[in-house]
């Protein structure tokens, strides 16, 4: 098969893919209905360290979780979800909102979407968990 | 024999993939609205199909290198078998052995999980799943592994044209559109079952169903877990990926080794484990690897702590 003919097969099979799923709704991303589900998606990463209480953020796209070792992010990916532990992470106010940097290449950064009224008051309560 | 020559098969097949999951999708989409024939999100597709290019283009630009190897060992063997058709079927049971193998290795040794890791990556299963495949196979050097086969008396060529249907078999098996074949099929074949454990992160499901196209070899070497229905299989990574972009999803475990080696304050032997131990191993006890996840769920709760995949070894 002629490489042109590979290069449009693929081209065009990935715009199918992504239009199909986007227009059956598949591109919509998940959110936490509420602490117990987030706890829960916790608990399915760091099941050696389960969650003893969450922090819905507005929106429900990302929790904070206490744990019993420390203090976590949960936040969905696509239609599931990831955690990573917040120790060694650092914030960034953005435009859109606060910025999580994690010194984890497969999990770089995740930007939580809030109000500049909620803006610092989440700051704080991270950095104090942080520290 | 000089000439050689078998057709690049996994390309003829490209066009079948596509269409085949642009019908699953339709499927899922007519049939499965409660998600029992499989799920997919556009992202976790795109991630997948590009990660499937990638591993193709990195086969047009890397490829020289194994073909380089093997075609100096097909100068130095005495032994050549021949192109019969019997031949080639041999060789395709010979390299699925070999696939067992290199894929076992895959998961035991992080410097070759650092490769296959990505293949682990997606939270979903579905058939873009299977084209979910590395971009840094050649630097585990794991072409050795083909060696014997070359040694053997298998053309060089016989040898990728098998491996490439060896492949091309293992992509309908991602879906959980299919749930169990007949008897004899799922005794003696890998089939979407099967390999919906292979892809599973629940405890009793690390580890196992290293096949590529005949489960035999699991059973066999003490590696196979049913599918069980009252545990559904959790699909992706032990610590799921906080990231769908394609460059970090190829080489974020490359850094990490990286990082591991080179910290400070290590001997040379744990910088050494740290490329080569099984995944998840640490030199201070920090992580888990898959034996040690295995060993706290048959401690944790009752009724969990048997059965096949946590047995004790
Ligand atoms: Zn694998
Ligand atoms: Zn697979």
């Amino acid at each position: 098969m002629p490489l042109w003919l590979l290069a449009t097969i693929v081209v065009v099979g990935l715009a199918a893919v992504a239009l199909l799923t986007h227009l059956l709704g598949w591109s919509r991303a998940r959110a936490f209905v509420d602490e117990a589900e987030a706890m829960r998606a916790w608990d399915r990463e760091f099941s050696a360290d389960p969650a003893r209480r969450a922090d819905l953020l507005p929106g429900g796209h990302a929790a904070v979780v206490h744990s019993v070792r420390g203090t976590g992010l949960v936040w969905t990916m696509g239609l599931d979800s990831t955690a990573r532990p917040l120790e060694g992470a650092r914030l960034q106010q953005t435009r859109r909102g606060l910025t999580i940097r994690f010194p984890d290449m497969a999990a770089p950064s995740v930007t939580l979407p809030l109000d500049p009224s909620e803006r610092d008051d989440w700051h704080r309560r991270l950095q104090e968990t942080l520290t | 024999m000089t000439d050689v020559s078998y057709p690049d098969v996994v390309t003829l097949a490209v066009p079948l993939f596509v269409a085949a999951i642009l019908a699953e999708i339709v499927w899922i989409a007519v049939r499965g609205r409660d998600g029992h024939a499989g799920r997919y999100e556009t992202r976790d597709a795109l991630t997948s199909l590009l990660m499937g290019t990638g591993n193709v283009v990195s086969g047009l630009l890397l490829g020289f290198i194994a073909w380089g190897f093997f075609m100096m060992l097909w100068q130095i063997t005495p032994l050549d078998l021949g192109t019969a058709w019997w031949v080639v079927v041999l060789c395709f049971v010979l390299d699925d052995l070999r696939y067992y193998w290199v894929h076992r290795f895959g998961h035991r040794i992080r410097w070759v999980w650092a490769s296959h890791v990505n293949h682990h990556s997606s939270q979903h299963y579905n058939l873009t799943t299977a084209l979910r495949q590395t971009w840094t196979g050649t630097f585990t050097f794991m072409m050795i592994v083909r060696a014997p086969l070359i040694l053997l008396g298998f053309h060089p060529a016989m040898v990728l044209f098998v491996g490439g249907l060896n492949l091309i078999y293992q992509f309908w098996i991602h879906t959980e559109a299919i749930g169990r074949l007949p008897r004899w099929v799922e005794a003696v074949m890998n089939t979407p079952s099967h390999h919906r454990v292979h892809h599973g992160r629940n405890a009793r499901y690390l580890d196992a169903n290293y096949a590529g196209v005949f489960i035999v070899w699991d059973k066999l070497f003490g590696t196979f877990v049913a599918e069980d229905d009252r545990e559904k299989v959790d699909y992706g990574l032990v610590h799921n990926l906080g990231t769908f972009n394609p460059l970090r999803v190829a080489f974020h475990e490359w850094v990490a080794i990286f990082r591991d080696v080179t910290r400070p304050g290590l001997t040379l032997r744990q910088r050494l484990m740290y490329a080569v131990a099984p995944p998840g191993w640490s030199h201070d006890g920090s992580r888990e690897t898959s034996d040690q996840i295995k060993a706290r769920h048959r401690a944790a709760p009752p009724g969990d702590a048997e059965g096949p995949g946590l047995a004790r070894p």
